[in-house]
């Protein structure tokens, strides 16, 4: 069978062959995105502000718990507020949530597509991402607007500087989440076919992260945190990707060559595995829906 | 003198269903380490050369493996043993209306349709006003798909399978689209197709419009060809036997 053979030569052709497919089909990914964006807008009453409101609301409900209850001083969050740090974690975090639960669900809420049409399959996934990343957009500029007053209180206080030319370490930093989160969009989608339980597992699974992520606490509480889970915290493949959003974010600073290079292993290994994992799988989709 | 459209030779299509009993805890469990239990086979090394100029039937009892057929030419299901070789554009209407979104504008769906069917958007900007035409939407077209009748999503789901012009159609019962009018214009469209030398293949529980429409038909049993020739001889078989309780 040629499609499990590993011969290198024909491996690269066949990935070839795919990307090229793939970019023929460019226009049908686009339309599918806006078209599920538009509909869903269409559908409900505030539209797109739900993906501002979303990381809003959440970051609201941890603010409460997190920054008035238990009342944390800006010492543990490398000198930002409270809501800086937490929002400029969230935001991110909610696009890798959505490109999750988008991912789960590209695959088998389109049985109709793949039951009827030929094309590569993973034109499912990307349109899901796309659809997130155009609302991921969307929410930083209402991040901004949030955020904005809050960093300029601190200028002067702290080391962190606002504004600065480091949002424009943005670009390089959204091109390694979108690898990140394809990938992982991918591994989900591929898995939800034969494992349909996957999509009730989901909710729970993001939730563990975003309490597994440097998004509730900072850099000094882990130092208190015990060994194990200090380990298990700095293995989690979003905090490189975390701590980059916030130097760009908030200026908060952070190594770059090391975190860059974290980040770009994690999202290129992750992209490598679900983009396999699919695409050896594809032909097989059919008969399990 | 005759080309072949479509060629399968020794296609052998397995399903190894999921939901299969009634699923209880330990079944499930037990699932996970014996998956390859009760496998059914859909298809079972089947032959046949589906010519140029051809419209060809199949029929058969539900579960005979027709739609699984049809997908494997569709491309959409990979046979588990044999091969299968399409000469052609292929268009498939095995669903009417697939790839659209309902809550969208009947002008997105032509797009959203015609760009899952295969065509580029230049493509569909070129040919958009034909298909509306076609479809005989009108006005309708700005509006919401969730709005139209059956009729209409019928009638712009088959005007956008037609303007990938296909040389191979497959359909799936799909002939009784729309109203008299549109039936006797889309059956006009087949028959055009047919004198292009195209091809259209027929699954259909209707043995009238089979019978009718086709020049010949495969019958389908248990995932084998039955038999095989001229589309009436095949369907008064058939018949014979689905009245002797023998199908």
């Amino acid at each position: 069978m040629p499609a499990t053979s590993l011969a290198p030569k024909r491996v690269t052709r066949a990935a070839r062959n795919y990307l090229s497919d793939l970019w023929s089909r460019r226009e049908f990914a686009w339309y599918l995105a806006m078209g599920n964006l538009k509909a869903r807008n269409a559908s409900t009453t505030l539209g797109l502000l739900w993906w501002v409101l979303n990381p809003v609301l959440l970051g609201a409900v941890y603010w409460f718990v997190f920054g008035l209850l238990f009342d944390r001083d800006v010492s543990e969050f490398g000198g930002l507020l409270f809501v800086v740090y937490l929002l400029s974690g969230m935001f991110p975090f909610y696009f890798t949530q959505t490109a999750m639960t988008g991912g789960v669900n590209s695959i088998v809420s389109n049985t109709q597509l793949l039951a009827n049409l030929h094309f590569p399959r993973a034109i499912l996934p990307i349109a899901a991402l796309v659809e997130g990343f155009v609302g991921f957009l969307t929410s930083l500029i209402a991040f901004f607007l949030i955020v904005g007053p809050f960093n300029a209180l601190i200028v002067g206080v702290t080391e962190a500087t606002w504004p600065s030319f480091d949002v424009l370490w943005l670009i390089p930093v959204m091109a390694i989440h979108l690898m990140f989160n394809l990938g992982l969009s991918m591994l989900v989608a591929r898995l939800a076919v034969p494992f349909r339980d996957l999509n009730n597992l989901v909710p729970y699974l993001t939730r563990m992260w975003l309490y597994l992520s440097p998004i509730l606490y900072g850099p000094v509480t882990l130092e208190r945190a015990p060994d194990w889970a200090r380990a298990i915290a700095e293995l989690n493949p979003l905090a490189p990707v975390l701590e980059l959003y916030r130097h760009a974010l908030t200026g908060l600073k952070t190594d770059l060559p090391s975190t860059f290079a974290a980040a770009g292993l994690w999202a290129l290994a992750l992209l490598v595995i679900g983009a396999v994992s699919f695409i050896r799988y594809e032909g097989k989709m059919a008969r399990y829906l | 003198m005759t080309d072949p459209a479509i060629v399968a030779q020794g296609i052998t299509v397995r399903f190894r269903p999921l939901v299969d009993r009634k699923p209880t805890l330990r079944r499930s469990l037990g699932r996970m380490q014996h998956r390859v239990s009760e496998e059914i086979i859909a298809l079972n090394d089947v032959d046949l050369t589906i010519n140029k100029g051809e419209a060809f039937g199949v029929v058969g009892r539900n579960g005979a493996g027709k739609s699984t057929f049809l997908r494997v030419m569709a491309k959409t299901l990979r046979p588990d043993e044999g091969t299968i070789n399409v000469y052609g554009k292929t268009s498939t209407l095995l669903q009417l209306g697939v790839g659209f979104n309902r809550q969208l504008s009947g002008r997105r769906n032509v797009y959203l349709g015609g760009l899952a069917a295969g065509l580029r958007k230049k493509d569909i900007d070129e040919k958009f006003d034909s298909i509306v035409e076609y479809a005989s939407l009108g006005d309708a077209i700005d509006r919401p798909v969730a709005t139209y009748s059956s009729g209409m999503f019928s009638r712009l789901a088959f005007s956008v399978g037609m303007a990938i012009e296909p040389n191979i159609l497959l359909l799936d019962e799909v002939l009784a689209v729309g109203d008299e009018a549109f039936r006797e214009k889309s059956l006009a469209t087949m028959r055009e197709l047919l004198n292009k030398a195209g091809t259209i293949v027929f699954v259909s529980h209707s043995l009238a419009s089979v019978a009718e429409f086709c020049d010949r038909a495969a019958w389908l049993a248990a995932g084998r060809i039955r038999a095989l020739g001229p589309a009436a001889e095949v369907v008064e078989q058939y018949r014979e036997a689905v009245h002797a309780g023998r199908a």
